[in-house]
């Protein structure tokens, strides 16, 4: 049965020891050999364990990293994390295994005549300070941009911020959260005039109703869906799945209700009719609490190059906003939304019943949205109207999908308009940053620039003449790829991307720096619960690899503002943070000490007085209420919030005879954005090798198309050829077909539009339409 | 009129003694209620949810025969995992994919049994409560890379570990999420090398100690 593989030689050997060992301990009593039995012990176990946040999507879990001999050799959940409590998804067990890829980036590569040379990590940094310094010398400093990302660390932000805005002086900074966070971010300052979720994820221990709004859970953010479906067996909380596909969420959900693309803003209004007409409406609550407020309409789609809107707040009354909500009639939505009027009138009761607890759950398929900022405006119109929100188990909760969307791109700041306190249009929050920066506060342009795809844009008319990418890859996940791809060849644009491996946009750079990657460098991520996650470098990187900061401050200082980062090269991370959180301070935003960070799986801010603030806006937990009641919603001058008069718009493109589908991207459990990382882990690339194009039974059954078959996709501006999947993953409602986006040999997004939310300027990546052929 | 005046104050004290009562029991539930805040910190006893938690089948598995067919090796194992400690991938085709698993894996993997089809005993899951399997187990649909990796050897625990001869062998491995140790090492579908002798004693921990860090490290002991 058991094999004990000891030989006769070392079983002599341990039978003597053990005979001395007796003759000995008899001798003198109490003695032991601790030497000899430590030897036996085994030493596989016993590896060291190092604390960290997850490197993929934005539930930051704790994991726990296991290097042996410096190398890391397995991940575990970190069951002191109150995030995950132990628990990881697939994409987390096996992360750090992309680090062994063959083709990493360990070297500087510099394209001279038309081939990648391979060039000292010095020098490759002289060429791009010397390039930024004198594009901006013959051009101007608005002819330089730097486009980061949500997966960058805090210290990394902060330091693009500080030269870019800081040193350069030029808003041109702006990254990748752009398309996925922006919306949410209106969102909340238009409504609460404060980002950043209310609540946190122990409302899961708390609700009855969890009501995800076109989000995939399951697979998309899969252990806080762990969360729910065990409160869903223990304590009979009910999940309901409002979305446009049936997904695994809808399978495990109590209740799937699928709806029409783009009309969750008549069937939120709808539920906001219900519950006014059903006299639910938490009356004292909303006379303390909340304004009524109208905007524009018809505010158009971005379409057009240099497109430019700005909302105009009007005050209304509770009347008028009554009688606005009459077009809004479940009977009438119905018709559009496809959504039967009980279930309409179902989800309005779950919200409007009192002795209800309701946490409201989404992410892309609200915020990737033509109409983002409005639809995270009516959802929050839902909880302000029944008083649903910062208390436990009860609230709206925007997800985010990248490590640090909030801790880094919302926090401190990485978007054109945004410093790491405010905005750049505010002369208050331009002095605080010229102040901490140590930087005359004229360097600091009042005016924002470029966001994303309008940065892209110009890059593709000339006007950007330098871009720098970090911790991206724009040529995947941009809207309209077939632009901006041929956009970034141009000779106009000199293009410098760091990155862990090679990408699609790796592929048109002029200059490719190695970055080191998460666990070989330290840094801080922030999670959608407001937790910052601190960890430390665990193992090396490989060859002349470089945390992106330190390329940054490499460059700084290569252009002659070496004085602004005095930063060291081994700890430049916790120096960084200790300048950033001077930004943050007060009981609003208080961020935790370094000391504090080092000793727990992250902490939620504001952290006031040692402690941290889980429900915000709730005078019982929130010590900057400051107005007496039981909420003040300090974000908004007068503390009330703002329910807004947002009415349903058409998408810009909507199927028709020539183009019938509407076309929907998104994401798959195994692999993370582009699959950049994801692809080069065998388990989860050998789970799901490539990407496919999910169809209707019924709408395949009328194309002759079989599961398996290859089918090409095209709208108006490209077209992308995939094997037919029905009734695997998914099951897209008739007339609409879904494409994940992770594949870069299968590249979706030559066929999105780069239509986005005139107030977020968040692309909308889920509706416009294609043909389906057979090939 | 004495007596209404009697009926009164019976009936006043009646409905006094009802109205404290129901009032103080209803405080008492409330208190019932209260949730005690759970202490956060590291553990310095690794935690031992779920040993027992198979030990109603112990004394089958005690009277089982050793010779099946079919069963796992450590190797087989092993082969199934990226590192040691990893969630094993799938490596039985899925019927429906739509699923995130649940009571569909569950219906085999929960108590284990032979499949003929795949000559071979149903592993037992660990952690039959989480039921959102393929957030961690997935298949394995080709044997392609994307692009190369350098392979590298994870270590795996070796099996003999006992401290001395004739003591018990200490746990090798990290336990989070396989606490319950008869899933492995009891059954027909255990790998044959670590199939336990002694299934019926359940109590594993009285002899069987963890190896690891898994508790916070205090030093070597010094009195």
């Amino acid at each position: 049965m058991v094999q004990t593989n000891v030989d006769r030689r070392s079983f002599i050997k341990k039978m003597a020891a053990a005979a001395a060992m007796t003759a000995a301990a008899t001798m003198f009593p109490g003695i032991i050999f601790a030497s000899e039995q430590l030897e036996n012990l085994p030493k596989g176990g016993n590896l060291d364990w190092k604390k960290g946040p997850c490197r993929f999507c934005g539930v930051g879990c704790g994991i726990l990293v296991g290097v042996e001999n410096g190398k890391a050799v397995a991940v575990k959940g970190d069951p002191n994390s109150s995030v995950n409590k132990g628990l990881l998804c697939v994409k987390g067990y096996h992360q750090t295994m992309c680090i062994q890829a063959k083709d990493r980036l360990t070297y500087a590569l510099v394209k001279k005549n038309g081939t990648y040379v391979k060039t000292p990590i010095n020098e490759a940094l002289d060429i791009v300070a010397n390039k930024m310094k004198q594009t901006i010398k013959d051009h101007g400093k608005d002819s330089v941009a730097m486009y980061t990302s949500g997966q960058s660390t805090i210290p990394e932000g902060y330091v693009a911020s500080k030269l870019m805005k800081g040193a350069i002086g030029t808003n041109n900074l702006d990254c990748n959260a752009r398309l996925c966070m922006a919306s949410a971010v209106a969102g909340f300052l238009t409504t609460f005039g404060a980002d950043e979720p209310m609540g946190c994820y122990e409302d899961i221990d708390h609700a009855d109703y969890f009501i995800t709004w076109g989000n995939n859970m399951a697979e998309m953010h899969p252990v806080l869906f762990s969360r729910m479906l065990e409160q869903k067996n223990s304590r009979g909380a009910k999940i309901i799945d409002f979305a446009t596909r049936t997904t695994r969420s809808s399978m495990a959900a109590n209740k799937s209700i699928l709806f029409e693309p783009q009309t969750d803003l008549a069937v939120a209004n709808a539920i906001c009719y219900e519950i006014i007409n059903n006299g639910w409406v938490n009356k004292s609550f909303v006379e303390k609490h909340c304004n009524f407020n109208k905007g524009l309409t018809n505010m158009g789609y971005g379409l057009e190059d240099n497109f430019k809107f700005n909302d105009k707040p009007e005050e209304i009354n509770f009347e008028e906003y009554k009688k606005f909500l009459e077009d809004y009639t479940p009977e009438k939505v119905a018709k559009y939304s496809k959504v039967s009027v009980k279930d309409i009138k179902y989800l309005a009761n779950i919200y409007g019943n009192p002795n209800n607890k309701v946490v409201s759950y989404w992410c892309m398929g609200m915020n990737q949205h033509t109409r983002g900022t409005w639809i995270n405006n009516l959802v929050y119109n839902i909880h302000l109207l029944t008083g649903k929100i910062s208390q436990p188990g009860n609230g709206p909760f925007s997800l985010t999908g990248q490590p640090s969307a909030c801790g880094t791109a919302r926090e401190v700041g990485t978007f054109t308009h945004k410093l790491p306190h405010g905005v750049v249009i505010n002369k208050k929050d331009r002095e605080m940053a010229a102040r901490i920066w140590k930087v005359p506060v004229e360097r600091i342009p009042s005016k924002p620039t470029y966001h994303a795809t309008e940065m892209f844009r110009a890059v593709d008319r000339g006007d950007i003449k330098f871009i720098w990418t970090q911790v991206t890859n724009p040529l995947v996940s941009l809207p309209k790829t077939g632009r901006y791809r041929p956009a970034m060849q141009k000779n106009s644009c000199f293009v410098v991307v760091s990155d862990v491996f090679p990408t699609p946009t790796s592929d048109v750079a002029d200059v490719i720096l190695p970055a080191a990657w998460h666990i070989e460098k330290s840094g801080m991520y922030g999670n959608s619960e407001r937790r910052t996650q601190q960890w430390d470098k665990m193992v090396e990187g490989p060859g002349e690899t470089m945390p992106d900061a330190w390329m940054t401050i490499e460059v700084a200082k290569r252009m002659g503002y070496g004085d602004l980062f005095p930063y060291s090269e081994e700890n430049h991370a916790e120096e960084i943070y200790n300048e950033y959180r001077q930004f943050h301070e007060g009981a609003k935003h208080g961020m935790a000490p370094l000391e504090v960070l080092k000793k727990q799986s992250g902490v939620i801010w504001p952290y006031v007085n040692g402690k941290s603030t889980q429900w915000r806006f709730n005078a019982k937990y929130d010590p900057a209420c400051t107005n007496g009641e039981d909420f003040h919603f300090y974000g908004k001058k007068d503390g009330k919030a703002i329910i807004w008069q947002r009415p349903y718009e058409n998408a810009p493109e909507m199927p028709d005879q020539e183009y019938p589908f509407w076309l929907n991207t998104g994401r798959v459990i195994e692999h993370w954005h582009t699959g950049s990382m994801t692809r080069r882990i065998p388990i989860l690339h050998r789970a799901m090798p490539n990407a496919y194009v999910e169809l209707h039974p019924e709408d395949a059954m009328k194309l002759g198309i079989r599961n398996g078959e290859q089918v090409k996709v095209t709208s108006r501006r490209g077209s992308c050829t995939l094997p037919a999947s029905i009734n695997e993953r998914g099951l897209p409602t008739k007339g609409q077909v879904f494409v994940p986006f992770f594949d870069e040999s299968l590249l979706i997004n030559d066929v999105t539009l780069d239509a986005f939310c005139p107030i977020s300027k968040e692309p909308d990546y889920k509706k416009c339409a294609v043909k389906i052929e057979k090939v | 009129m004495k007596r209404l005046y009697f009926i009164g104050i019976f009936a006043l004290l009646t409905m006094t003694t009802i109205f404290i009562w129901s009032k103080s029991y209803y405080t008492e539930q409330e208190e019932a209620y209260v949730i005690l805040p759970v202490e956060k910190g590291t553990a310095l006893i690794p935690s031992e949810k779920g040993v027992f938690e198979r030990s109603e089948f112990a004394n089958d598995y005690a009277t089982m025969r050793d010779d099946y067919k079919g069963g796992r090796s450590l190797d087989t194992y092993y082969d199934n995992r990226a590192y040691h400690g990893a969630p094993p991938s799938i490596p039985h085709p899925i019927i429906n994919e739509l699923t995130m698993g649940g009571k569909s894996c569950l219906k085999c993997h929960e108590n284990g049994g032979y499949v003929a089809k795949f000559k071979a005993f149903t592993p037992v899951v660990p952690h039959p409560e989480k039921v959102n399997c393929r957030q961690c187990h997935v298949p394995q649909k080709t044997t392609g890379l994307f692009k190369a990796i350098h392979s590298r050897e994870f270590p795996t625990p070796s099996i003999n570990n006992e401290a001395f001869i004739g003591a018990p062998p200490v746990i090798p491995h990290q336990i989070q999420l396989h606490e319950n140790c008869l899933a492995c090492h009891a059954g027909p579908a255990a790998p044959v090398e670590i199939r336990v002798l002694h299934p019926e004693r359940s109590n594993c921990r009285q002899c069987h100690v963890l190896n690891n860090k898994e508790t916070t490290d205090i030093g070597d002991f010094i009195r």
